[in-house]
């Protein structure tokens, strides 16, 4: 198969499939899942082929229109690892969804817009330039709508809303970024170490730097960064589905890659690194990580607390790449991988407890470790990895992080350094709080009658959390392999 | 060199056998105390079997384990704290079936304390700091079941402080190990000396050296940090206690240890502050002793003290430099010695529990009369931790004391740093004496006094423990007056073992511990003890009550703690609520853009985006309720129009690829 098919069929493949749930008319649940199934597997596959077989660095052009202006797919380090979070996550999610949406209901609705959004973050993760970058960025927000608005209430309407402005108001900001590179770039395909035309830009540094900062923070509302992060805890209204693949990987990973590619693969690390571009944005990031960190201690609301932590948790990766190091783009990349995991991993087993129980605040779930044993033993790790406790994977992160930073020698970066573990101080907080509240009740609530008809749910759930558990520990001790593609694509060798 | 695979072996066994001794219970409980006993018995062989293979193959690096990769690594003094853990873990777990009898979870108990003893051997045999930090974690959280098996609100509210600042304690040390690994390039610890001869940036290294030393004094009690000890010790089941205090109190001088004598060999100034803090501690946790009513709560508040005299130790070899043979051997033996007395006091203390289910010493009164198991072993810890000649404690604090004695001799007039250093000398035999005091009050109170009330019910309990458990009294009281007037053939013998770790060497001549001027100086120690307990325990801490018998009054004032002065509101409240605040401030200014934002893209339309009202874009009539989706929503538009620019795209790539 040539370079074309691979790289297309993984992207175009559930966008016709969610489609063709719009129009067909299923006659049952039981074969609407089927279908759903099938499309997302082969999806997986197809994206996995494509990762491991297609010709890494070959532009594949689908439409040009002019010669450096075209939209063009291409398979590089950065892509091939994007994509494969992307691909096996999904499914995990897909099947925990078919469980969940159960009680959501318009599930054929919400099947059509989350399969669609696959193709879209694939073809996000696999754009070869800017435009194209660009192109999917805008679709992604769009296809993400229907789902974040999904209950159609009050509260998801607005929060749609909220979403869609912000998204979109930020994409505006990098469009601006887009046409300057168009202008002052040897082209538009991303190329590790930056494609600014030196020559070209000499005396104009300074209005590049603006512009880098527009684009940033354009970019920067997917990954929640200040200040325009308002949309994500509000997004929490969305079915936990949502919450857990979009708004803890996909969508917000979306923008994270979306600053990697634009801080190490269109402006580039010479031209940035010890600019006061550089500073603007990490104090950025690690506002942010104090704010999102700060705001999950004071919120009760379980989904909310952990969206507010994945806040603070972007921004971990948003200081990884404000570095402008490759030890910080590999800390950033490390954290994208366990926070996904597991990030991934709480908002289930959080969501599980809404399914089953519809319970949503911290103080509401006194004695359900006893009840809903796999939930909350799953939750457990996924909370003490997110506290970054060896040999759980979160403690792997937060080190290549802190070593970059100190590697690094910035000055800010050493303030970064005690703003991470303050954040981690807090996320310890934070999530023992849930868990004491489910292991150890408050004496005189009466359990027995508050948590009467708790249960684990059924496989459809627990299966998923217990892989991604396992996942989660082996990734944990054992990662040789990954921390050396980190270190390849950091070093632009991949 | 090949690997020695004893050595992960003994790491990994323990998590093994955790997880079959649980599934071993889930079925059969004298199946699992069985298979218990026998993995730790095995444990401790395999402990002791490793001093067969030192000279040989005496490290394993397993390299790419979390990224840094593992290391190990034999000496004498890790060999010795992996048999003396291996050793505790046996004898508490002995007790543990008597002291857990009828008790729920005790499966889920006997699964942590396992891998919190592979955690331990994973710390002490660690040749790495990045090694032991990870296994300190793991630790940690391993142990924090232990202390909260009893599920009371005091067992909630000490381990969720114990685990407070051990979370608090690693982050800090993580930022440490940052710092030291950027500015030394390695973390192990046998490289650690030639790293740091290398280093140009002192100021540096001491600000990363004492961030990493954070985390290893929590768990060593080290003053301020010493709060949660008595809290989360004095709430565990006291076998737990007697792990917590005798061996896992000792992976905090682990980590002291290195960082002190192998980045700071011999740095004098290093060595002050070390000593000032042990000083603290020891005097802090003394006092703290000796108000206490509370059997267990006083041996935690002696464990804080006695670790501060090991703490004070380790700061004397820096500043003693080459010459710190003493204060190297101090070291060694007065860990090991702690180990062993505290091991005896908390199981006698759990002995006492099983049978009168309080600490509480008014209530205890009597209660030792005509037990003699039970008086031997609380008399020889007395005897011991006292510091009494002829027993185990005399020795090591000794050695301590005679070290600062040599440094104080060495100097030549006096100077500021003389006048402190006799100040702690001096502070040194004073809690020398405050520890005999309270163990006094103890003793005196359980076993001379007669209880006031029912003395007849107390005196006719005559089996008040298992011969099983008596066995391991017996055995664990006994040590302490062998190693105590036999110290030329065992604590020299150990220390001789375990100083290379330290890097100390054999003193010149053989110490006289018996000599008369170290008799003089225990003698001082006694007789402060004394004084104390006659005309302050017993004239201040005892109030009549109404009916005019003499009790233990609680004088200590409640309010009276730094935890929950400071540590608790600082970090639960004003922490996230000012860090809260602040970030929210600068948050109005992003907020403030994207209103204008807003405004600006809908200026017709203000209220278009209040909720619940009107919730639909660009519309200004009368909500109508949509029947499908697909009518005037403007993200529907939107979308379509998605849908329009790949139809176009579409079509131009057919166009392009014909």
């Amino acid at each position: 198969m040539s370079a074309f098919f691979l790289l297309f069929l993984p992207v175009i493949v559930p966008i016709l499939g969610g489609f063709g749930l719009l129009i067909a008319r299923f006659k049952s649940r039981m074969v609407r899942q089927i279908y759903v199934g099938a499309i997302v597997i082969v999806n997986m596959v197809l994206s996995l082929v494509a990762i491991f077989a297609a010709p890494k660095g070959q532009i594949v052009t689908l439409v040009p229109f002019t010669d450096t202006f075209s939209i063009a797919l291409r398979l590089d380090g950065m892509a091939a690892f994007f994509g494969f979070i992307l691909c096996t996550l999904w499914v995990v999610a897909t099947f925990y969804s078919f469980e969940y949406m159960k009680h959501e209901g318009k599930e054929t609705k919400f099947f059509s817009f989350y399969t669609m959004s696959f193709g879209v973050t694939m073809g996000l993760a696999f754009s070869a330039n800017l435009l194209t970058f660009y192109l999917f960025y805008e679709l992604l927000t769009l296809g993400t709508l229907p789902l974040v608005m999904h209950a159609m209430n009050p509260q998801a309407l607005y929060a749609g809303k909220k979403y869609i402005i912000y998204s979109i108001g930020g994409a505006a900001f990098a469009f601006i970024a887009m046409v300057f590179i168009m202008y002052y770039g040897v082209s538009l395909d991303f190329t590790f170490g930056g494609i600014l035309n030196l020559t070209q830009i000499v005396g104009r540094e300074q209005w590049l730097l603006v512009v880098f900062v527009l684009a940033f923070f354009g970019f920067g509302v997917k990954a929640a960064v200040f200040p325009l992060s308002g949309w994500l805890p509000s997004a929490g209204v969305a079915p936990t589905p949502v919450t857990a693949l979009l708004h803890a990987v996909a969508v917000v990973n979306a923008g994270v890659y979306a600053l990697v590619r634009l801080i190490y693969y269109t402006f580039g690390t010479v031209f940035l690194s010890g600019s006061w571009a550089q500073y603007v944005v990490m104090s950025a990031a690690l506002i942010t990580i104090v704010y999102g960190s700060s705001m999950a201690l004071r919120t009760a609301h379980l989904k909310r607390r952990l969206a507010y932590s994945t806040v603070s948790n972007l921004s971990y990766m948003v200081f990884g790449l404000t570095l402008m190091t490759p030890e910080g783009l590999v800390g950033g990349l490390t954290h994208m991988v366990v926070h996904s995991i597991l990030k991934i991993l709480a908002f289930f087993c959080v969501g599980a407890i809404l399914y089953k129980t519809h319970r949503e605040y911290v103080y509401e779930i006194n004695g359900f470790g006893r009840k809903m044993p796999i939930t909350m033993a799953t939750f457990t790790i996924a909370a003490i990895g997110l506290m970054s406790i060896p040999p759980l994977p979160g403690f792997l992160s937060k080190w290549t992080l802190g070593t970059a930073a100190v590697y690094s020698g910035n000055p800010l970066a050493y303030a970064g350094i005690g703003v991470l573990i303050f954040s981690t101080l807090m996320s310890a907080l934070y999530m023992m709080q849930i868990i004491f509240k489910a292991y150890f009740p408050n004496k005189e609530i009466d359990v027995a009658v508050l948590t009467k008809d708790v249960r684990d749910p059924n496989l459809f759930m627990t299966v998923p959390f217990i892989l991604l558990s396992v996942v989660a520990i082996v990734l944990g001790i054992y990662h040789q392999p990954l921390m050396d593609m980190f270190s390849n694509i950091a070093h632009g060798l991949f | 060199m090949g690997n020695n695979y004893l050595i992960i072996a003994l790491v990994f066994f323990p998590f093994a056998a955790g997880i079959g001794s649980y599934i071993i219970g889930r079925f059969h409980q004298l199946a699992r105390d069985v298979f218990l006993y026998f993995a730790l018995a095995l444990e401790l062989t395999g402990a002791c079997c490793l001093f067969a293979t030192v000279g040989t193959v005496d490290s394993f690096v397993w390299e790419g384990f979390a990224s840094l990769g593992l290391h190990f690594k034999l000496d004498g003094f890790h060999i010795s704290m992996s048999i003396l853990a291996s050793f505790i873990w046996l004898m508490t777990t002995l007790v543990s079936k008597e002291y857990f009898k009828g008790a729920r979870g005790t499966n889920k108990y006997f699964m942590f304390i396992l891998f919190t003893l592979g955690a331990m051997q994973g710390v002490f045999l660690s040749n790495d700091l990045y090694t032991a930090f990870i296994f300190f974690e793991v630790m940690s959280f391993a142990s924090y079941p232990m202390v909260i098996q009893n599920e009371t609100e005091e067992a909630i509210d000490g381990s969720n402080s114990y685990l407070g600042f051990a979370v608090f304690g690693s982050l800090v040390s993580l930022m440490g190990l940052f710092m030291l690994q950027s500015i030394l390039g390695t973390l192990q610890i046998d490289q650690l000396i030639e790293a740091a001869s290398h280093v140009t940036n002192y100021a540096l290294l001491y600000v990363a050296s004492a961030l990493t030393l954070v985390g290893f004094g929590v768990k060593a009690g080290m003053f301020p940090l010493h709060t949660w000890l008595p809290q989360a010790h004095s709430v565990a089941p006291a076998p737990a206690s007697a792990m917590l205090s005798a061996v896992i109190t000792k992976a905090g001088i682990f980590g002291i240890i290195v960082v002190s004598c192998n980045i700071f060999l011999h740095d004098a100034q290093w060595g002050l502050a070390i000593v000032i803090f042990g000083t603290l501690s020891m005097v802090t946790g003394a006092i703290l002793a000796v108000f206490s009513n509370n059997i267990k709560r006083t041996f935690a508040c002696s464990s804080v003290s006695q670790l501060g005299f090991v703490i004070i130790a380790i700061g004397m070899q820096c500043i003693l430099g080459e010459h710190n043979a003493l204060a190297v051997r101090g070291t060694v033996l007065h860990m090991f010695n702690h180990s062993l007395l505290k091991l005896a006091l908390f199981m006698g203390a759990g002995v006492i529990y099983v049978c009168m289910h309080t600490f509480d010493l008014n209530k205890l009164r009597g209660f030792g009369r005509k037990k003699s198991v039970l008086w031997f072993v609380f008399g020889m810890g007395l005897l011991g931790l006292a510091g009494v000649p002829l027993f185990n404690g005399y020795i090591s604090k000794t050695l301590i004391h005679e070290s600062i004695v040599e440094y104080i001799g060495m100097m030549p007039e006096q100077t500021a740093f003389a006048g402190l250093m006799q100040t702690v000398e001096a502070l040194f035999t004073f809690s020398g004496g405050l520890t005999l005091a309270y163990m006094l009050k103890i003793f005196v109170a359980i076993f001379i006094e007669k209880n006031p009330d029912n003395q007849a019910k107390l005196d006719a309990k005559k089996t008040y423990m298992s011969k099983l458990t008596m066995g391991v009294m017996i055995v664990s009281g006994v040590i302490l007056p062998i190693i105590g007037t036999l110290p030329y053939w065992t604590q020299d013998l150990l220390a001789d073992t375990a100083q290379g770790f330290m890097h100390g060497h054999a003193p010149a001549s053989p110490v006289n511990y018996f000599s008369l001027i170290n008799l003089r100086g225990a003698a001082a120690s006694i007789a402060i003890g004394i004084i104390v307990y006659f005309l302050f325990i017993r004239v201040c801490l005892m109030k009549k009550n109404e009916n005019g018998i003499k009790i233990y009054a609680d004088v200590w004032p409640s309010w009276l703690s730094i935890e929950r002065m400071i540590y608790r509101p600082v970090l639960l409240r004003l922490l996230p609520f000012a860090s809260a605040l602040a970030a929210r401030t600068i948050y109005v200014a992003g907020d403030t853009a994207v209103r204008l934002f807003r405004k600006l893209l809908f200026f017709k339309s203000k209220d278009v985006f209040t909720p619940p009202t009107n919730h639909r874009f660009g519309t200004y009539d009368a909500p109508v309720q949509p029947k499908r989706i697909i009518n005037k929503s403007l993200a529907y538009s939107l979308l379509l129009f998605g849908v329009g620019v790949v139809a176009v795209m579409l079509y131009l790539m057919i166009i392009n690829a014909s």
